[in-house]
């Protein structure tokens, strides 16, 4: 029985350290799959002259998977049952810090609002700015990534040897 | 047919107290009462439905503009603004949205305008058989005759243009149609029938220049000849052994008669009829039919 709650106590401090190592890794999958949203609006708004509804609708799944439904809830408002706010777009993303929320929220407020020229231009700063932050979210991620899950084997193993 | 362009204040009214089958447009002015014009009348538009009273009246705001005019783009402005640039937004069912605001030039050509002021939502409509009383002059046993239809803004052109092609379609007569629809709004609601290929959204010049080269048409259809190079366009066709069936706006005969840019395709007596419509009673009435002498071969 004694051994049995040791692994347990275990498990629960490495999935600890490996939620929050998570943590870090879907800030990076996030910043990547808006630059490749936003990349991807930028060249299709050039070409095709697509409507939004229709370009978000086509993005991939697995951009769409790692923009934790922000895709889904913008479409929501496209199709007018929704109201564009900060809270209706990022319900299911717990991942963004307040002042990122507020940068991801203009860059979608700012979609569909101008020209071919005015939106590229738009859509071209916000970019920079993604740029800036997956560098930073990546260098967070080397730094505190690893670092969690391997403090979480720690303190489990920590635990496990206080206990015996 | 607006649902999702008209805030609901305004859409709501009119969906259940007045319906949009009775109406042929509807008028915002930043500040203004909204106005439904119907049959050729003016009412304000009230929460009850259609009123005289300026009291009763809803005023529309420039905000309330933009939001039409985004909502009509589909939330995408930059898809739609080439026809912007011409005072325009055409939805994807057909809806033509006329808009007024500030132009910004550049070099001499719009760039772009801003600060809407003024939208005009014209209502289209599907008036089946309404080109049947001019059906029998236009096509003859040697086929189909050049023919201009002739009439004020808001007067049936579209809609006959829309119902000619479906009834050579239903006739099942082996043309190959060509329609232009510049500004998409003849191919809507139920189509153009089975002979009809569609460009949409290109110049006259290109579009009949392409349609001509990639499709081989028999005849070509398009609305509202006007420019100089919409001329053209019609001649290069005439000259490819295409007949056309177009439109171009015009209060009368007499009026048409004075449009220096037509004056080449009369001369040369292109047109073989010309159909006049007018609003006297309603929308599509049928005035004439001239040959292209103007000597007048049907009146009502």
């Amino acid at each position: 029985m004694k051994w049995v709650l040791l692994a347990v106590l275990f498990a629960v401090c490495v999935a600890i350290g490996y939620v929050f190592s998570m943590k870090y890794k879907r800030r990076v999958q996030f910043y990547s799959a808006l630059i490749l949203f936003a990349q991807k609006l930028d060249v299709e708004i050039n070409y095709s002259r697509e409507r939004l509804k229709k370009l978000i609708e086509n993005m991939d799944e697995k951009t769409k998977k790692n923009l934790f439904g922000l895709d889904k809830n913008f479409l929501n408002y496209l199709s007018g049952s929704e109201q564009l706010t900060q809270e209706a777009l990022f319900k299911n993303c717990p991942v963004l810090k307040p002042d990122e929320k507020q940068m991801v929220f203009l860059f979608f407020k700012s979609l569909g609002r101008s020209d071919v020229s005015g939106q590229s231009k738009e859509i071209g700063n916000f970019l920079k700015r993604f740029d800036e932050n997956l560098t930073k979210c990546a260098a967070e991620n080397k730094k505190y990534g690893s670092l969690s899950f391997k403090l979480g084997i720690i303190a489990g193993l920590f635990v496990v040897v206080i206990l015996l | 047919m607006l649902e999702g362009i008209l805030p609901d204040k305004i859409f709501l009214p009119i969906k259940n107290k007045v319906g949009f089958s009775a109406l042929n447009e509807i008028r915002f002015r930043a500040d203004k009462p909204v106005i439904l014009s119907q049959m050729g009348q003016k009412f304000f538009l009230s929460d009850l439905g259609k009123t005289r009273s300026l009291n009763e009246a809803i005023f529309a705001t420039s905000s309330m503009i933009e939001e039409i005019i985004f909502r009509a783009s589909e939330c995408s402005i930059y898809s739609v603004s080439e026809q912007i640039k011409k005072g325009y937004i055409v939805t994807s069912n057909g809806v033509r949205i006329g808009i007024a605001g500030n132009e910004v030039e550049e070099g001499g050509l719009v760039k772009t305008m801003t600060g809407f002021s003024s939208v005009n939502i014209r209502i289209p409509h599907e008036v089946n058989n309404c080109s049947l009383k001019a059906y029998s002059s236009i096509v003859t046993t040697d086929g189909v005759l050049n023919t201009l239809v002739i009439s004020p803004p808001g007067a049936g052109k579209t809609t006959f243009l829309r119902d000619f092609v479906c009834q050579l379609s239903q006739r099942n007569l082996p043309y190959n149609i060509l329609v232009l629809d510049e500004r998409g709004e003849l191919n809507i609601g139920k189509g153009l029938g089975n002979y009809a290929d569609v460009i949409s959204f290109a110049s006259k010049k290109n579009g009949f220049e392409n349609g001509i080269r990639s499709m081989s048409p028999n005849i070509i259809v398009t609305d509202e000849l006007g420019e100089w190079e919409d001329v053209e366009a019609v001649e290069y066709a005439c000259n490819c052994g295409v007949n056309i069936l177009a439109s171009t706006h015009s209060d009368s005969m007499d009026s048409f008669l004075q449009k220096s840019a037509f004056k080449m395709l009369i001369d040369e007596k292109v047109f073989k009829r010309y159909i006049v419509l007018s609003m006297r009673e309603g929308p599509g009435t049928l005035e004439g039919i001239y040959d292209e002498n103007f000597s007048r071969i049907m009146r009502w």
